[in-house]
């Protein structure tokens, strides 16, 4: 199965068991609403964590719903996100999310040696895009957290991403390794390890997926311009899948997709025991909703 | 090899340096004998002559040009091509280093600009089923990325003169998987992609690979690898000269094999063997040259 939008999120968690979400530092405004919405929807049952009195004073103001939402009161905010980190490792939830505390703090509960969520794998960011020029959802990462990754952290980047679309239903995805041209240049590092990744999925040492690069943005998602360039390839204009080779590039990509194409996002970061939503403060409610559901989704 | 050459029905002129070697006169008479060459000994005349005498080669049939030493007499040799007044140059008995000097001097030599030098040989031997190409097993010691592609090329570039369009390439290892350990595989999955892309032309290529999985079918049965090459190899690129020199040096001495080998990167060919070469070896290489010529 391919995503042809993001609403096919919602068709691959509905029904399910509700997962259980827990809000770390749940008093924050951008995320409540996103939470209580897919409350309601049936596809999480929220565990808010966090300053008790605040988020009931933000659910009054905007008129949501929290009757019956389990809420734990812990009004420090570190003490909070540790709570919420321990409570996911010792199993009592199954998508973890961020409120009102910054990125770095959470991510240093969820590293945590005794308690945290490391799992041995790299925590990289995954993002699924809707954009009404192409004909699929695609996925790019790593947009957010790994800046430079080296080889060794681009596989595990594509492994986290790989797992978590087989979860949502395909099976061999289509993986193009993005480089600024489809040749190969001993000058471009990008390039050298889109030739390293294809070969090691050729020879099953990447598995579950069809890896091709170096392929060029254009080529990648477009088969007349993968023609027009006589590629051969089961990647070039049909990716399911596009890794960036750094932080740079995926992040310009993200926003530029977001601001100029009107792209629909949803993301989560894998890698972790369970997934993660951590989302931003600039992203729409439906983003954050949208990620919630595909934060389900990898949790199966 | 021969017979193709021979097809040429065209008489290529070689410019033996330092001739007096009873194994390059006798190989040179051959290729004579077989009317696809004619040969220009320099050397010491009374002593081609003695060694013409000695195995019944009347030493008419050989112009002869005098020179004091073996240097000088490389040096005449890569002249008469670079004039065109030849179209080979062959090493007789100067040593290596000398007999290169000459060939790659940047003034008076025959060195393509910017071309790499290196070395591809063709192996015949009852054991395979076809002709085999390998390089480099007498250049360059430990080739990089550009090395590699050019070797790659000047192979590509043999097989097509035997009539091979597409040749399969197996860039030789110990194995077939891809380590970051292994400096040779992250080389050949760039070149794999390279191929892929159209940036090395007219090849099926696939590497790594062991000398089982580029020769052998039984082998990719048994191991289950999906290659391209599929145990039909017919050229074997070898990570470094320390490698592929003792592989086919092997083969002679075990499994019956003959080498016929040449130097690319030059404007003409060049054929360079061991001094202890036998002569029918070094007939296969002048008949090489003369059809790469």
């Amino acid at each position: 199965m391919v995503l042809k939008s993001l609403n096919d999120l919602k068709d691959i968690v509905s029904g399910g068991p509700r997962k259980k979400l827990v809000v770390a530092t749940a008093q924050d405004q951008h995320s409540l609403g996103a939470v209580i919405r897919a409350w309601k929807d049936d596809i999480i049952e929220p565990i808010l964590i966090g300053d008790k009195e605040g988020i009931q004073n933000i659910c009054a103001a905007n008129n949501y719903d929290i009757s019956g939402a389990r809420i734990i009161h812990e009004p420090d905010i570190e003490m909070a996100v540790e709570m919420s980190v321990k409570m996911v490792s010792s199993k009592q939830g199954d998508i973890l999310m961020k409120g009102k505390v910054g990125t770095s703090t959470l991510l240093k509960c969820v590293l945590n040696k005794e308690w945290g969520l490391r799992t041995g794998n790299l925590l990289s960011h995954f993002a699924l895009f809707e954009v009404e020029t192409y004909p699929k959802v695609i996925a790019v990462t790593d947009v957010a957290m790994n800046i430079a990754p080296n080889l060794k952290e681009k596989i595990s980047i594509i492994n986290n991403s790989v797992s978590c679309l087989i979860k949502l239903g395909y099976k061999m995805p289509k993986v193009a390794v993005l480089g600024a041209v489809e040749m190969v240049n001993e000058n471009m590092e990008a390039t050298l390890d889109a030739a390293l990744l294809s070969k090691m999925n050729q020879r099953d040492q990447i598995r579950n997926c069809i890896i091709d690069g170096p392929l060029a943005f254009d080529n990648a998602v477009s088969l007349e311009s993968a023609r027009h360039k006589g590629i051969r390839s089961e990647v070039a204009g049909d990716t399911d899948l596009l890794l960036m080779p750094d932080i740079e590039v995926g992040n310009v990509l993200y926003k530029s997709l977001v601001f100029f194409a009107k792209a629909k996002v949803a993301s989560v970061i894998l890698g972790a025991r369970v997934p993660i939503v951590l989302t931003s403060r600039s992203d729409s409610e439906q983003a954050k909703y949208d990620s919630i559901l595909l934060s389900a989704a990898a949790s199966k | 090899m021969v017979d193709n050459v021979r097809a040429l029905k065209k008489k290529h002129r070689i410019a033996v340096a330092w001739a007096q070697d009873p194994n390059t006169v006798g190989a040179v008479s051959k290729a004579v004998d077989k009317g696809f060459a004619e040969a220009v000994m320099i050397g010491i005349p009374d002593e081609i002559t003695r060694i013409c005498r000695e195995n019944k080669i009347d030493p008419a049939r050989f112009r002869i040009i005098e020179s004091e030493n073996e240097m000088n007499a490389s040096r005449e040799a890569v002249r008469l091509v670079r004039s065109g007044s030849a179209d080979i140059v062959m090493k007789g008995l100067v040593g290596t280093d000398k007999f290169l000097q000459a060939v790659m001097d940047k003034e008076n030599g025959i060195m393509l600009p910017n071309a790499v030098l290196s070395y591809v040989g063709a192996i015949e031997m009852p054991a395979y089923h076809k002709l085999l190409f390998i390089t480099d097993p007498a250049v360059i010691p430990f080739p990089d990325l550009d090395q590699k592609v050019a070797m790659a090329e000047y192979a590509i570039e043999m097989a097509a003169k035997f009539g091979i369009e597409k040749p399969r390439i197996a860039l030789i290892g110990a194995s077939e998987k891809m380590s970051r350990h292994f400096r040779n595989s992250v080389d050949y999955s760039v070149m794999c992609k390279m191929a892929e892309r159209g940036q090395i032309k007219n090849c099926i290529m696939d590497g790594p690979l062991d000398i089982f999985l580029a020769l052998d079918k039984k082998s990719i049965d048994i191991k289950g690898v999906k290659t391209p090459i599929d145990g039909d190899a017919d050229i074997l690129l070898f990570p470094s000269l320390e490698s592929c020199n003792p592989f086919y040096k092997g083969l002679m001495l075990f499994a019956g094999g003959e080498l016929a080998g040449l130097i690319r990167g030059t404007q003409k060919p060049v054929v360079l063997m061991s001094r202890s070469e036998s002569e029918n070896s070094k007939f296969y290489c002048i008949a090489l040259a003369c059809l790469m010529a």
